[in-house]
């Protein structure tokens, strides 16, 4: 493996008991990227991260990060992570001041002008106890120790989750200092517009298996949506069927509404010829994802 | 600063050691201004004195005169309330040390930061051993100025050696209260495994006493290691505080690979 793989996982399984937690995972994360780990609530995306930290151990295969193997340098790896937990759980009874000053001394000194800095940036309320913060504030401290060791890697699961629109564009705006600083970045998240907006590729996981690992264009290139069109007369639908990418056709009087994959070009040109008076477009949940997407080649959808 | 785990956990444990603290003196203070009262109550000794010895054994085994100073800090401190007392924080605390935050989530925060886990655990068990003797010094303290305040004629190092000995055999189920949080992750089991080990032992020690086919299984309970030198009349006894303090270091090292090797939970 070279140098520049900094997450390399090889069959990596993990089971509980009976129950399946993940099934031979193999992810190479790339130095400087940021790798998105997409899937549902359940599917494994914490386990894995757990199994990467060596917080549980692997049924089977195993996992280096910077070429170390996580079972026997998992000291010498957390040192050069910087980690934020899905569930996060902060201790209640400091200040955030404390906690990250805490958190410093196990990690030997921090630059704290840097952490002042970053605390400004996300509004953080650094002399308040931690008890008495909401969500969205518990979440900027949880990201907040995660960087301010400036860490070659970042794992961080589920990192937006109670942030609002603004504090996730300054995340947003963080995460791609980051990476022009040649640091390497491994999110999860469930949410498919967050990842392509982020991410450099995307390894997509589905009840423990890792269905696929693709770049953000090729999954742009496959994206579907569901649109609703909104006409200002009845349209004919014969103007619309054998459109490239475009299937589930249904017109109710003046509304079309269809799915489409990949380019909308054709279908705009064909709308083009009559009025428009509004166009919906529905994101796609995930599991609409990986049942039209990735059965496609299976069953032929429509 | 704060630097290590060791200081954090001090540092979390300083509000409830302070309440354990004044609270153990409290009860020290008052046990003494009560004995001149009793000291007087010579009816009682020869009411206890007729009693059969199964029923002495009971009390514990410093009812030989009940009056005296050692009988009635034998009888009404170190037989009972004391080790009960610090049995119950010992327990609490050792239940918490690792199981507690794990349950919180907190303790899986921690080991993303460069720490050993064995040194996560070496650091808990440091705090609980030196909360333990801190809430002894603090009651023998107490005891011992309450004492020679009130011209009590005992020896303040016995009531040290007798202390000493009631904090080593806590320290014994708090070490395993620890040791369970450290295999399985759950604070009630370990909680529920070490009172109930406590438990069952206790009345094997008592119940030994009197049940004579019981009587050479005695040697199995920490309790018996405790009561039988009479440390308040006799001083500690080297055999029975090693047995316990073996105990501790016993569930201290058990602690460690029990800890690393396993899957940390949520």
């Amino acid at each position: 493996m070279n140098n520049d793989t900094i997450i390399n996982t090889v069959k990596l399984t993990k089971y509980y008991g009976k129950q399946k937690g993940i099934e031979e995972v193999d992810l190479q994360v790339q130095r400087g990227e940021v790798f998105g780990y997409l899937g549902p609530n359940g599917a494994g995306k914490t386990t894995t991260i757990r199994t990467i930290l060596d917080f549980i151990r692997p049924t089977r295969g195993s996992t280096t990060v910077f070429d170390l193997d996580t079972r026997q340098h998992s000291v010498e790896i957390h040192r050069r992570v910087g980690y934020l937990n899905g569930e996060l759980a902060l201790y209640n009874d400091m200040t955030g001041e404390d906690l990250l000053k805490y958190l410093g001394n196990l990690r030997g000194g921090l630059d704290w002008k840097y952490v002042k800095d970053l605390a400004a940036r996300f509004q953080c309320d650094l002399p308040r106890r931690i008890q008495g913060l909401s969500l969205g504030n518990k979440q900027k401290l949880g990201l907040l120790q995660a960087f301010m060791h400036k860490p070659e890697l970042l794992i961080l699961d589920e990192p937006t989750n109670g942030l609002d629109p603004l504090m996730q564009h300054e995340f947003y705006d963080l995460l791609n200092e980051t990476k022009k600083a040649g640091r390497t970045i491994f999110l999860s998240s469930h949410v498919l517009p967050e990842v392509e907006k982020v991410c450099d590729r995307v390894g997509i996981i589905r009840q423990g298996k890792v269905v696929a690992v693709e770049t953000i264009e090729t999954l742009k290139s496959h994206s579907i949506r569901q649109l609703e069109i909104h006409f200002a007369r009845v349209v004919p639908k014969e103007k619309f069927s054998n459109l490239p990418g475009v299937r589930d056709i249904n017109v109710q009087n003046n509304i079309l509404t269809c799915t489409v994959v990949g380019s909308l070009d054709a279908l705009v040109k064909a709308s083009a010829q009559f009025e428009v008076v509004n166009i919906i477009s529905h994101e796609p949940s995930l599991e609409d994802i990986f049942m039209t997407y990735y059965n496609e080649g299976k069953n032929n959808v429509k | 600063m704060l630097n290590n785990v060791f200081l954090k956990t001090l540092r979390d444990q300083q509000r409830s050691l302070l309440y354990w603290a004044l609270y153990l003196i409290a009860i020290a203070v008052v046990m003494a201004l009560f004995y001149p009262t009793i000291s007087k109550m010579t009816a009682f000794n020869q009411y206890l004195s007729q009693l059969p010895a199964s029923v002495k054994e009971m009390f514990g085994a410093g009812v030989v005169d009940y009056t005296s100073p050692v009988g009635y800090f034998s009888t009404e401190l170190f037989s009972f309330m004391v080790p009960l007392l610090l049995l119950v924080f010992g327990i609490g605390f050792g239940a918490n040390a690792i199981a507690g935050d794990e349950e919180k989530g907190t303790l899986g925060f921690l080991l993303a930061n460069p720490v050993p886990r064995w040194r996560v655990v070496a650091d808990k068990f440091g705090v609980l051993v030196v909360s333990m003797i801190l809430l002894g010094l603090f009651f023998w303290g107490g005891l011992a100025i309450a004492a020679s305040s009130m011209h009590i004629d005992i020896s303040i190092l016995k009531l040290g050696e007798a202390t000493l000995g009631s904090v080593l055999l806590a320290l014994v189920f708090a070490a395993l209260a620890f040791m369970a949080g450290c295999i399985k992750g759950s604070k009630s089991t370990s909680m529920g495994v070490a009172s109930g080990v406590g438990v069952l032992t206790y009345l094997l020690n008592t119940l030994g006493g009197m049940v004579g086919w019981l009587k050479g299984y005695r040697f199995l309970s920490p309790f018996y290691h405790y009561m039988e030198p009479n440390t308040l009349q006799n001083g500690l006894s080297p055999v029975h505080i090693l047995v316990l303090a073996g105990l501790v270091v016993v569930f201290f090292i058990i602690s460690i690979p029990a800890f690393t090797r396993r899957d940390i939970g949520q």
